[in-house]
């Protein structure tokens, strides 16, 4: 049953962000992307994501961990560079069955990938190296509503929970002689067994909720946290808010 | 002092299913009470409305002589702390330390106290060191045990037990009763079981419940009552049933044992007061008291 906790799998690892204040490391690192996102200079958006590369390279996290994950938002961000050049007017490279291909496309496919991929980098990098439960306790120390978190916090509970009882189910399924397959009888069954699944979280939510209430809670729940800025805090949050901020000040070439 | 006195208590569920049904019961200051009674008799249900979770239809609960309807969530939960069945409905926080520390948050108390009670808790259950677990990365039995801590950091004066050792391995069930059994005396504790051989360790007096109260006494009194088991789809503790065999086979003895301590003593007995000489012989009423204990054994 010891299952590794998948994102925070790397958390032990020591890089000078894992030991960064989460709340300084949030808010730094927020800043840093609104900055990146905001760029409108190709070459600068390069510079942006040369940044991202770099901490995720000061970080210590394997490689392959980032790319399990990066995976998921490759094909959303690819899709830019590939239909941005069709629908932007400007000069043409070439043209197919009538379609021009423009650089003005290409290029602004390039900066909306780039920022996009810069930010989800910077967010892999604090959340990998950050503890879940920490992340949670920063956020309520930087007063994010407490509803906010309290969804987050039991999403990320209860998924684990669920996606065990699905599986349960579909074995259950299976050692009955039920095989997925793309027909009527199979998508119809699964339905069934979704709907079961909705049915057993509505119950299991209603006696979480009565957990909750029995250990006297009210709405807002208090958090005990226990974090410190120290002097390098301040400094690597220093650092990152003066790389933001070069972003856009300084002249490029 | 009454912990809890319960009177003519009615539920139904909003779907209008009766679940509770005139239930009296009280349990006094200390007191270690187990409710037994078949699958949908209305335990959970019982253990519910004595949180205030659940509001009553008709009837009273007092908790040490205040009226609950009266008193607040919090006021509640100082005095009362319920374990329930699903570890998992039990822990929902991100790490251990933030779930035993959840209660003692929600009361209000400073940091430093919420921390020496998380501590507390977590020593005397010995979980120290798994403060930074998260509750999905452990055991069945590990959740169990870290459920009652959730609880027991908060200090209740009364402990609601739903079926404590349920689907546990033999050691983890052995640990809890263990663990109750330290509790037994320090907190009123009230245990909603199956578990008929766990009771007369833990508990002075049962109640037999299916959707009314059948039956209360002592263990002996409850279990001895072949009838009321069969009819409540119940059981009789396996050391008990063997005595009860020996028994119809002519061993005398006063009072059957209900554990194996007691069995222990009995047999003890029996040496120094008969040179620990036994003897077995058929009798006239072997072979019907013989059936009664098959009646129960196969609830037919």
């Amino acid at each position: 049953m010891e299952r590794p906790h998948e994102i925070d799998r790397y958390i032990e690892l020591a890089s000078p962000f894992h030991s960064f204040d989460p709340r300084a490391k949030i808010v730094s690192f927020l800043f840093l992307i609104l900055s990146i996102v905001l760029l409108r200079d190709l070459k600068l958006c390069f510079v942006g994501f040369f940044i991202a590369l770099l901490f995720l390279f000061f970080s210590k996290v394997p490689l392959r961990f980032f790319i399990s994950y990066m995976r998921w938002i490759f094909p959303f961000v690819s899709l830019f560079v590939v239909i941005m050049p069709f629908t932007v007017e400007g000069k043409e490279i070439f043209s197919l069955y009538n379609l021009k291909f423009t650089y003005e496309g290409l290029k602004y496919g390039t900066i909306i990938a780039l920022r996009a991929t810069s930010a989800a980098i910077l967010v892999f990098v604090v959340v990998s190296t950050t503890r879940f439960a920490d992340i949670m306790k920063a956020l309520y120390e930087l007063k994010v509503p407490n509803l906010l978190i309290q969804m987050l916090m039991f999403s990320h509970r209860y998924v684990f929970v669920l996606q065990e009882e699905a599986q349960k189910m579909l074995i259950a399924m299976r050692s009955r002689g039920f095989d997925i397959g793309t027909n009527l009888y199979s998508l119809r069954n699964l339905g069934r067994a979704i709907g079961m699944l909705f049915i057993r979280s509505y119950e299991r939510a209603d006696r979480v909720y009565h957990a909750m209430r029995a250990r006297g809670y009210g709405g807002k729940p208090e958090v005990l946290t226990e974090f410190t800025m120290r002097a390098k805090d301040w400094a690597l949050s220093l650092f990152i808010f003066t790389i933001s901020i070069s972003l856009h000040t300084l002249v490029v070439p | 002092m009454k912990a809890i006195e319960v009177k003519n208590l009615s539920y139904a569920y909003p779907n209008g299913t009766k679940a509770l049904e005139e239930v009296s019961l009280e349990v006094e200051e200390g007191e270690t009470v187990a409710i037994v009674g078949p699958n949908g008799a209305g335990k959970t249900t019982l253990l519910l409305n004595l949180t205030g979770i659940l509001k009553p239809k008709k009837g009273k609960i007092e908790l040490f002589g205040g009226d609950i309807t009266q008193m607040s969530n919090i006021d509640i939960s100082k005095n009362v702390g319920i374990v329930f069945q699903d570890p998992d409905d039990q822990l929902f926080m991100p790490t251990v330390f933030d779930d035993v520390a959840f209660g003692p948050m929600n009361l209000g108390y400073s940091k430093e106290e919420v921390k020496e009670r998380v501590k507390r808790a977590l020593t005397s259950l010995s979980l120290v060191g798994y403060e930074e677990k998260c509750p999905h990365c452990l055991s069945y039995g590990e959740k169990k045990k870290v459920s009652l801590a959730t609880v027991l950091s908060m200090q209740p004066k009364v402990l609601l037990l739903d079926e404590p050792t349920a689907n546990l391995d033999p050691r983890s069930r052995a640990e809890l009763i263990k663990l109750i059994k330290k509790l037994k005396g320090e907190v009123t504790i009230v245990i909603a079981t199956h578990d008929v051989n766990a009771i007369p360790e833990i508990a002075d007096r049962v109640y037999v419940l299916n959707k009314k109260i059948i039956a209360k006494g002592r263990p002996r009194e409850i279990f001895m009552n072949f009838d009321l088991l069969r009819k409540n789809g119940l059981d009789a503790p396996e050391i008990m049933k063997l005595f009860y065999v020996l028994e119809c086979f002519g061993y005398d003895c006063d009072e059957l044992p209900l554990s194996i301590d007691e069995a222990i003593q009995e047999l003890t007995r029996v040496v120094e007061t008969r040179d620990g000489h036994i003897h077995l012989h058929i009798h006239e009423h072997t072979h019907k008291n013989m059936e009664k204990l098959r009646k129960l054994d196969h609830h037919d």
